[in-house]
This record gives structure tokens, sequence and C-alpha cells, in this order.
């Protein structure tokens, strides 16, 4: 081949490039100077790849799993317990000992993976979800009554050797598997598997192997993830890994588009910092924020209102214009419902007089715009495309003339 | 090439590359001043006070103050299934504050509590108090739960902040570090005093218990009274376990009854001890009920029922005590937010506040590093709970337990303990063994 | 004597009948909350998340309703109850509950009934935190469970023996039975006249104290061991009538489903939506009953379980009766009506087995360890046929 000179260089390349960006975060952070604005870099970091490495398996197999965080858990409490066991016998340490643990914590996981993927084959849709999210509790519930593992307090003075760099590397390893997977003959099994089954089967794709290998790439990945988690804190309990980390991972993979690497990312740093934004919702002497009752309930009644209205408009705006006809709207709608609410819903004596702590807002906000992007882009943010050079060229370049598009 | 070679070898080449680049240049690859964390190497410093255990030195430099208000964190569950003590526990910080404020503040300076939500979560909490850290707050009081105080603590211990613990009786949590405090008794305590109390007041000599095996307060404090209640000579007859969030436990208890237990220790939170006393009691065990503060909550009559009525359980104190440190305390309290505290999390959470300030006023200087010192030199500190001194006991301020028993409607403080009583030659009190 | 050849390998035989009664009781339960799943996933494909906060709403509806009647909590008189406040609690909630899953079907699902389902499970979870999160700044915090045994009028239990008990052993009973109360008379005598009390160290008191406990444990002793020398089923009454109540309204709703011509439409839609749209079947008002039918069996079992079983209510109420409900459901063979009965009863059993055999903390894992099993073996869940989702 003539082109596998190139076709390495350019490899190379852009592995290089991947790296320097994973040490730009890293310096990025420590410009911050904060070890808070790290944490949320590092946990941002965990959650991009976990949402990546979900998206292989949901929105790029189209195999639906609910059950993430178990993979994650089975991670950090690998290489938690190898640290805390055998760290000093080996007489290691630092960054050999960190990529050792990855290795583990993803080895630990893939073959969880495998042995969940594998009897899950025969179910589909809701029952492969319902046995996902089953292994998931299942674990947990094993974890909580196992004293060598710490039990329900959790497995403590795991040594502590992590790196900013490690994380968003592990994540740029897995955006680019999923990437490179969806870009070969392979990945095109994957999605020939998640658009139709039997018509897949018929052309002679090897269905068993591809929602194996799609499980156990996903719950490599997580347990990797697992292992930095557990490296970073020092600290892994049970509740960590409860069944509302595997929503939010799902969640992160449905906002930001079902089957869009990009969106996941996006969607995976916009989710892992809404709630710590939401932390600052207090008054300019940063005292809580006291809201009355009935100003919340008009707020969630109005912003539910308005986004199903702006849901129907959108249906029916064609160009441009309606769409920007249909926003300017439903945000008139919004503020003008919420105006003429509040006056309303205080006329209600308890709710007048309840007065609520702004941050006690937060999951609500959490779940409000979950509901409410939802019903705007139920396809998710992103949709299913995704962020390339080509698209970049296309946005700058209107011009010029894209040779091919794959 | 097959998929996964072709995989595999990207992977690897990825990895390997950043590795190179990591392990090269350790320096560059940022391990200051929080890449690589520094606990592997660090070896245990001990503290000049001989009596308490060594405790490990905090290595971070601390907040300062700066401004005109001196800031005070607190990490609490606002949200989430810890609600109803989280709630109680930021009633009791703002109470603090507000008295404090009124009398003029500290040094003319006005004390500013900022709420972290940890959402009943330890890594949400982890969370909150890295903000409030970055905030820059000079300490933080906080949780109610061990498992996530464990969390709040290893960041403050990294950054040289000190904690005051308001709940969390696990024993082991203050061995993390010199900055870590409580105002609470631990389980190593809680335990031993319903175990003696059970064996020599009650005359129990079979018990059987029931415990939480989602809450490590719960696990922690069965171990230790298994222990004790071994040694003083009695039998633990079976043990059965359940999960907060469950509603129905006849399963289990219909495997104590056939056990024949004469007392059933419950060692989990009120929610579902009462419907486990009113389980039990249709199920036909008529036995004595005993637990641990966990009972605490002036829900417990009307989720127990009559069912619980003639259970004792430890607490810290009692809404209803006769003391007047703490009648002054609930007629403030009602003043200010109209009842009762429902839980003991509000006299805690209020009496932790209060002795972070009081060190504050205390300290030389003010910022964490003397704030740390002037907590760790608390002697006497006069709570509504009872009197606090952490001088010379490392995190752990021994404390007085009131057994009450579960009236009609009301509490009756039954019996006292002092520390010394109980814990006697229990292996030189928890401060000890960690 | 115990019966102890009832006791093999390690396991108490005498315990299995009671035990199978517990299941069954808490299956009940189970699968009134299934079968709002089960319906809903039958008409819309649909993982109806937020049922566990419609149950966990009504849990509180019932608890309004006995605060209404004066059953408020920390009171010293209660008004008498009746059977007829229980009936107005049941239907308060059943009705509430219903205009909730209506009005959650109205404004978060149907907008995205066009949308691939994965979207609409999302803003299922989405509206299942809202509940949780945004109830919890209204509801009161962990109230008392409406004062439960004051609200119930169907105190006591009976109790069905199938091994009788010892009468030998009713004699050490009444023999014991004097010393005891003669120690606990001397003991309450002395504090009365000297002013002591109960727990003091005084050595008088301890010596009188710990007579009286060597008495009564004698006496609690014997009187124990005659009550397990025999092996007998007690049922709670009010358990019975939970019961027994599940009983009537799954009837009636199977009644309803195979009878009506609502019932029928209904099993249309759930059959093939969009043939059963073209053949003049207005689907939304079907869908619209699905959840007030569904949301209301979920209100009755919230009711129930609210007043007999006496748990504090918080707005988290809903998750883990919701989650093992959903597993029922899938157990059963989701979409399908009998098979959410089954599944939840067989689920209830289940959980009391493991208990029984001494792994209680174990019980939460048992309920997906049942279920996988019965998955690898039935695809399709215990009643539901597995057919290929044509996508």
């Amino acid at each position: 081949m003539a082109s596998s000179g190139r076709f390495w260089l350019i490899r190379l390349i852009s592995c290089l490039l991947g790296i320097a960006l994973c040490f730009g975060i890293q310096s990025v952070a420590h410009m911050l100077g904060n070890t808070y604005y790290e944490r949320l870099i590092i946990l941002a970091g965990l959650y991009v790849t976990l949402a990546v490495s979900l998206n292989l398996i949901n929105g790029i197999t189209g195999q639906f799993s609910i059950g993430h965080a178990a993979f994650y858990q089975v991670g950090a409490y690998a290489a938690g317990f190898i640290s805390v066991h055998y760290m000093t016998q080996l007489h290691m340490g630092g960054y050999a000992w960190m990529f050792l643990m990855v290795v583990v914590g993803g080895i630990a996981a893939a073959i969880t993976g495998f042995t969940v993927g594998l009897p899950s084959l025969r179910l589909r849709g809701d029952y492969l979800a319902i046995v996902t999210l089953g292994f998931g509790e299942i674990i947990r519930i094993i974890v909580q009554n196992s004293d060598a593992l710490g039990g329900s307090y959790g497995m403590k003075d795991i040594p502590k050797d992590y790196a900013i760099w490690a994380v968003w590397l592990l994540a740029a390893t897995c955006i680019a598997t999923c990437r490179n997977l969806l870009r070969s003959a392979h990945g095109l099994s994957f999605l020939a598997v998640r658009e139709d089954e039997v018509a897949a089967l018929a052309m002679g794709v090897n269905i068993t192997r591809v929602k194996v290998t799609a499980f156990v790439i996903g719950s490599m990945f997580a347990g990797a993830a697992g292992a930095l988690l557990a490296m970073f804190e020092g600290f892994v309990s049970p509740p960590m890994f409860s069944m509302d980390t595997s929503f939010i991972i799902l969640t992160m993979v449905v906002l930001g588009g079902t089957g869009s690497i990009t969106g996941s990312v996006i969607a995976a740093c916009f989710l892992s910092y809404l709630p710590e934004y939401l932390r600052t919702l207090q008054d300019a002497n940063h005292q809580a924020l006291m809201i009355s009752g009935a100003s919340i309930v008009a707020g969630i009644l109005s912003a539910l209102g308005s986004a199903a209205l702006l849901k129907r408009m959108l249906e029916h705006a064609s160009n441009l214009k309606g769409r920007l006809i249909a926003t300017g709207s439903s945000i008139a709608v919004l503020i003008v419902a919420k105006l003429a609410l509040t006056p309303l819903l205080t006329l209600v004596k308890p709710m007048a007089e309840k007065q609520i702590p702004a941050e006690q807002l937060r999951m609500v906000i959490f779940a409000l715009t979950l509901i409410v992007i939802m019903l705007i882009r139920p396809s998710g943010i992103l949709g299913r495309s995704e962020f390339s050079l080509d698209w970049l060229k296309r946005v700058f370049m209107p011009n010029r003339r894209m040779a091919t598009e794959l | 090439m097959t998929l996964i070679q072709r995989f595999t070898g990207q992977i690897a080449a990825v990895a390997a590359l950043g590795i190179l680049i990591g392990c090269g240049s350790p320096e560059t690859g940022g391990a200051k001043p929080n890449g690589t964390a520094t606990n592997t190497s660090k070896g245990p410093e001990t503290t000049p006070d001989a009596t308490a255990a060594a405790r490990p030195v905090s290595p971070g430099a601390g907040n300062k103050a700066g401004g005109n208000t001196l800031l005070i964190g607190m990490v609490a569950s606002v949200n989430g299934e810890l609600k109803p003590w989280g709630d109680d526990c930021v009633k009791g910080g703002q109470l603090a504050v507000e008295e404090v404020n009124a009398k003029g503040g500290i040094d003319g300076k006005k004390i500013d509590l900022r709420i972290g939500d940890s959402n009943s979560k330890p890594e949400q909490g982890k969370s909150a108090a890295e903000k409030l850290i970055s905030d820059g707050v000079l300490g933080i009081v906080g949780e109610v739960a061990s498992g996530i105080t464990i969390q709040i603590a290893g960041s403050a211990f990294e950054k040289g902040i000190p904690v005051i613990a308001v709940g969390a009786t696990r024993t082991d949590l203050t061995a993390k570090g010199n900055n870590i405090f409580r105002v609470c008794y631990t389980d190593a305590f809680q335990g031993p005093v319903m175990a003696t109390f059970a064996y020599k007041d009650l005359g129990l000599r079979k018990v059987a218990m029931m415990t939480d095996k989602k809450q490590p307060y719960s696990t922690g404090l069965s171990d230790s009274f298994r222990k004790k209640f071994a040694e003083l000579g009695g039998e633990i007859v079976d043990e059965q376990f359940y999960e907060s969030g469950q509603t129905t436990f006849s399963g289990q208890l219909t495997n104590l009854k056939a056990k024949n237990p004469d007392g059933l220790f419950m060692s989990g939170y009120f929610t579902e001890v009462g419907p486990i006393a009113r389980q039990a009691k249709d199920a036909g065990l008529n036995v004595k009920m005993l637990g641990g503060d966990g009972w605490d909550s002036s829900d417990l009559f009307t989720s127990g029922g009559e069912a619980i009525q003639g259970g004792y359980y430890c607490n810290h104190y009692s809404n209803k005590e006769q003391r007047p440190e703490v009648k002054d305390f609930i007629t403030r309290w009602t003043a200010k937010f109209g009842k009762e505290p429902a839980t003991a999390m509000g006299a805690l959470g209020y009496d932790a506040t209060m002795l972070m300030l009081d060190a504050l006023k205390r300290a030389k200087t003010k910022d964490s590093k003397a704030l740390i010192d002037a907590i760790a030199d608390t002697t006497d500190f006069p709570g509504i709970s009872g009197k606090v001194t952490l001088k010379g006991n490392g995190g752990d301020p021994p404390k007085r337990a009131l057994i009450v028993q579960v009236g009609k409607g009301e509490l009756i403080p039954a019996k006292a303990y002092e520390w010394d009583e109980v814990m006697k030659g229990a292996a030189a009190g928890s401060t000890g063994q960690k | 004597m115990h019966p102890s050849y009832l006791i093999v390998a390690g396991l108490d035989f005498t315990a299995l009948p009671q035990q199978l009664v517990n299941g069954l009781l808490l299956g009940a339960i189970y699968a009134l909350i299934a079968l709002g799943y089960t319906m809903v996933y039958g008409v819309l494909k649909l993982i109806n998340f937020a049922h566990g906060e419609v149950y966990m709403l009504g849990a509180y509806t019932a608890l309004f309703t006995s605060w209404y009647f004066g059953f408020l909590p920390n009171l010293n008189q209660y008004p008498n109850s009746s059977f007829w406040i229980l009936l107005i609690m049941l239907a308060g909630s059943m009705i509430v509950c219903a205009i909730i899953g209506v009005l959650i079907e109205r404004f978060a699902y149907r907008p995205m009934r066009n949308n691939s389902r994965i979207a609409s499970l999302i803003t299922a979870i989405g509206v299942s935190l809202l509940f949780q999160y945004g109830g919890a700044l209204f509801l009161p915090n962990s109230p008392p469970p409406s004062v439960a045994e004051k609200v119930n009028p169907f105190g006591g239990a009976f109790s069905v023996p199938i091994i009788p008990a010892d009468a030998k052993l009713s004699e050490v009973v009444k023999a014991t039975q004097p010393d005891y109360e003669q120690k606990k008379k001397d003991l309450e005598e002395y504090l009365a006249s000297t002013g002591q009390e109960e727990f003091s160290s005084d050595p008088q008191v301890v010596a009188k104290r710990d007579a009286k406990q060597a008495a009564e444990q004698s006496y609690m002793d014997a009187k124990r061991k005659l009550e397990t020398s025999g092996v007998k089923v007690t049922i709670q009454r009010g358990q019975l009538t939970m019961l027994l109540t599940a009983i009537v309204l799954m009837l009636g709703l199977r009644y309803l489903v195979l009878k009506t011509p609502a019932g029928r439409a209904m099993r249309a839609v759930s059959l093939d939506f969009d043939s059963a749209a073209l053949m003049g079947i207005n689907v939304d008002r079907v869908i619209t009953w699905t959840f007030v039918i569904g949301s209301a069996m979920a209100g009755a079992g919230a009711m129930m379980t609210a007043t007999f079983l006496g748990t504090p209510l918080t707005t988290q109420y809903g998750v883990q009766p919701g989650v093992k409900a959903f597993v029922a459901a899938v157990l059963g063979g989701i979409g399908n009506i009998p098979g959410a009965a089954l599944g939840g009863i067989l689920m209830g059993v289940a959980e009391n087995l493991v208990v029984w055999i001494g792994f209680s903390q174990y019980r939460d894992a048992i309920a997906f360890v049942v279920l996988i099993f019965i998955l690898l073996y039935r695809p399709g869940g215990l009643l539901g046929s597995a057919k290929v989702e044509k996508v």
C-alpha cells in the first residue's frame, strides 16, 4: 500500500496532538491554581470516558445497557484492592503503578463485561436493560457485604497516584478507539447491528461477536476510569456507584445524542459541571438565596409548558427564520407565564409562605434541564453528527467543495 | 488485520507514548502541586501530645482570613436520603452564627457561614468541601454521616483545613489526620454503653440484632455492641440484615423469633427502626428493644407507634432534659424556627459550629493552622449536648451518653453514662485503637 | 418441646409456612405496582420510570387524608377509625395518583411519542428526579406514617395452627408467673417508697432489680418456649385486608381488560398501535385510561403500605418499591397483566425465602438473580412471549 506510510504518519501526529492536548488541559488546570477546579476537570475527564464508552454500547451498537456504573465500580475496586494490599510488596509507585492499575481495572471490568454480555445476548431491548441494571445492583450488594472490600463504609487509604493528563489521556484513547471503530469496516457491522439485527445477521454479520466486543471494550474503558477514580479519591464506597450514577452516565449519552461521540463528550462535561455550577446559586452576600415556593412552582410549570410549545412550533418551522421566531416566542411565553403564574400561585397560602433556599433547587434544576432538552431536542444536542475537520472546513470555508464525505 | 489486533495496536501506541512522555519528565508532567499525590511516601509524623493517638499531621497550608468577614463552611445533606438530619444540622449552624453575629462577631468581624450540599453522597460531599475550601473557608463543619465525612476529611487533610464532624460516630474517622475533630461520641463508646445497659441494668442475656447493611454507621455500631455484649457474658443469638429503604422486615423477624431472644438491638436509623418495631410486635416478638442515636427523631413515636414504647436508645442529649442550657437552647431554637429540633443533629450542628467559632475566637491568628491548634486545645467547651474536651484526646471528645426510654409520646431520660464508667480498661478508649 | 426434627441442615422449617405467607403479602404489593409498569409498557413500550414517584405521591395523599380525619401525629386522643375512613383514603390515593399519572403522560410523554423510545426513557428519568427532588421542597420530611395503628381498624391478628403447642409447657409458665410478679411488685414498692430511679446504682435497688430480672428471665423464657413449641402461621388482620384488596383490584382489572370495550381497545392498542388507530380506536384516550388505571393501582398499593406497614415517608419512598415492581413486571413478561401479578408474588416469596435461609443481606440482590435466571431460559419473561423487535 502506497499510502501506508502517510497513514501511519497521520496516526502518529494525531496521537501526539492528543497527548499534547491532555498536557494542555493539565497546564490549564494548574494555571487555575485551585484544587476544586482540578477536581472538576478530573471528574469531567472520567465522565467523558464513561459516557463515550457507554455510547459505544448504547448508541453505536444499539444495545440498551443501563448499568454502566457496575463496570466503573469493578475497575475502581480492583485497582483499589490491589493497591492497598500489594503496592508496597511490589515496590512500585508513581506513574508506572498508575498505568498498571488502569490496565488492571480495565481488564477486571472487561472480564465482568464479558460475563454480563455473553449470557445477555439472547435478550433484547428493555430486557437487556433490566439485566444490566440488575448486574449493577448485584455487584453493589456483593461489595457492600464483603468485608475485605470495606463493606458499606468503603475502601479507604488507597495510595493516591494520579495525574490530570492521565485521566484525559484515557478519555482521548477512548474517544479515538470509538471514532476509529466507527470509521472501519468493523464499525459498520456495529452500526448494522444497531439499525437492524435481523438484516445484519442476514448480511453475515456475527452479531454475537459484535455485541460482546462492544460490551467488552465499553466496560474496559469504564473499568480503567474506575481505577483512576480510586487512585484520585483514595477512597471508594458503594454509594459512589449507585443506580443514580448509571442513570447520569446514560443521560449524558442520550443528551449528547445517541451515537454521537462528540455529543457524549460535550454532554459529559456539561452535566458533570451543571450541578457544581448550581452550587453558586447564592445572593450577593453569599447567603442562601430564598425563593418562594410559588415562584418555584411557577418556574417549573412555565418552563415545561414553553418547552412543549417550542417543540410543537419547531415541528412546523421549516427554515431558520421560523425556528428563531419559535424560539423567541416560546421564551416570551416562558417569561409571561412565569410572571402571570407566580402571583396566581401566591394565592395558595402554603406556597406563598414557603421560603426555600436556592441551594436545595440544585437537583430540581438538573431534572428540569433534562426534561426540557429532551422535549426540545429528543435526538440529543448533537443528534448523530460528529465534530470533525471536514465539519470545521465546511463552517469556515463554505466556498470550497468537499471532495468526499464518509 | 483483525479488529482486535488493529485497535490494541493503536491503544498501545497512544498509551505507550503517553507513558514515555509522562515518565520521562515528571516535573513537566505536572506532579506539582497536586498531580501525583504524596501519600505514598509519607511516613506518619507524631503529634507531641503523648496521650492522644499519633495522628498524621496535615501537610496543607490552610486558608487565611481576609476582608471584613470570617468564612466558615458547612457541608450538609440538604438533598437526598439524609435530608432530615442535614436540615437540622444547617439550622443549628445558622442559629449559632446568628447568635455570634448578634453579639458583634469575632474581633469585630462578622461570620459568614457557607453551606455546601453533599446530596447525601460521598463524592458530592467532597466536591462541596473542595468548593468551600477554594472559596477560602477557615474551617468546615460537617457531615452527619461517617461515609461522607471521611471524604471531606480527605480533602481538608491535604489543604490543612480543620473539620468538625457533627454526628459522624464511626470510630476510625478521626485517625485520618490531626485536623479532624468531632463533637459527638464514637461508636466505640455508644455500642458498649448499650451493651452494658442491656446486660447489667436490663438483665438481658440473649439478644438478637438487626443491622442496616447499607449504612456504615449501623454495621459499625452493631460490631461494637456485639463485642462488648459477648465480653460481658451475653449471647448474640442471631443477626439479621436489611437495607435502608426497605419497608417489610417480616422475613427477618420471623427468623429472629425462632431463636427466642430476650432483647432486640437495632442499630439503624429511625426510618427503618419504627417499622421494624411495629412488624416485630406483629410477628409476636415481644422483647425489649434497644438502639443507638440513629433512633433519635421526633418522628420515632409515630414511625414506631405503640410498638416502640418501652424501647431504650443511646443519645447525645434529649430535648426534654432539665439542664438549663438545654432548656435555653430549645427556647432559642423554637423562637427562630417555630418548632423543636426534630433530631439531635440540631444541637450537635449548633455545638460543632459554636466550637468552631469559639476556637476561632481563641486562635491567635485568624487562619486555618491556628484554628486547628485552637480546636485541638479545647477544654470543657460547654456544648448543649455536654462538655467537649479535645485536648489530649485526639479528635474524639470523651462525652457522656444519655440513655432514654421511649415513652408514650415523650422521651424519658433513663440513665446517663459517663465516659470513664464504660471505657475504663477498654483498651484506653476509642482514641487509642485505630 | 421445640419441634427440632424440623430443623434440617441448619434450616428451620418451622418458620417456612410463615415465610411463605410473608412472601405472599409482600408480593401482592409488588404486583399492584407492577401492574402500572406493565400496562404502560403494553401500550406505549415505555418504561415509566416515574411510576415509583406516583406511588410515593399516593402514600403522601393517604397521609394527608388521614390528617384530615384527625389522625394527626403526636396526639393523646385519636378519633375512632372505621372501615369507611380507610375506604376514603384508598379512593383518595387512587384518584390523586390517577390524575398525576395522566398529567405526567399529557405533559411529559405525549410530546415525546413520535421520538425514539430512549428519549422518552430519559424524559421519564427526568420526571422521576423532578418529583423526588421537587417534592422534597414542599412535602414534609419523613413525617409520621399516618399513625398507622390508629387509623387501622383491623387491629390484631389471627393464627392458623399447624402443629399445636406443647400443653405441658403452659404449666411451667403458670409456675413461674407468681414469682416474677412478686419480685416486680417488690421492686416497684421499694422504688416508690424511697423515691429512687429504676436504674440507680444503689445496692438495694440493684439487688431487687437483679432478683426481678432473674424471675422475669425464667418466666419470659417459659412463655417463649411455649410459643415456639408449636408451628403456626400468623396473619395480621390489616395485612390480610391488604391482600384481599389487592386481589379484588386485580380481579377487577382483569374483568375490565377482558370483558369491557375499553379493555378491548386497550388490548388492541397494545397489540398494534398503528393498526388500532386505523381501526378507529382513539389511541390518546386509551393511553390516558391506561395511565389512569395503572397509576390508581399504584395509589392503592401506596395507601395500603403507608397505612399497614408504617414506614416514614420521604420523597425517595417510591424508588425501591418502584425498582422491585419493575423487575417483577419484567419477570412476569412485561406488557402481560397476569404476568405482573405472578412476577410480583414470585418476587415477594423469593425475597422471603432468601431471608429464611439466612442471607438477609442479599435480599435486594435476589430479585435480580431470579430475574436473570428466568430471562436466560425464557427471554420474554414467565408469561410473555419473546418476539423479535422490528426497529
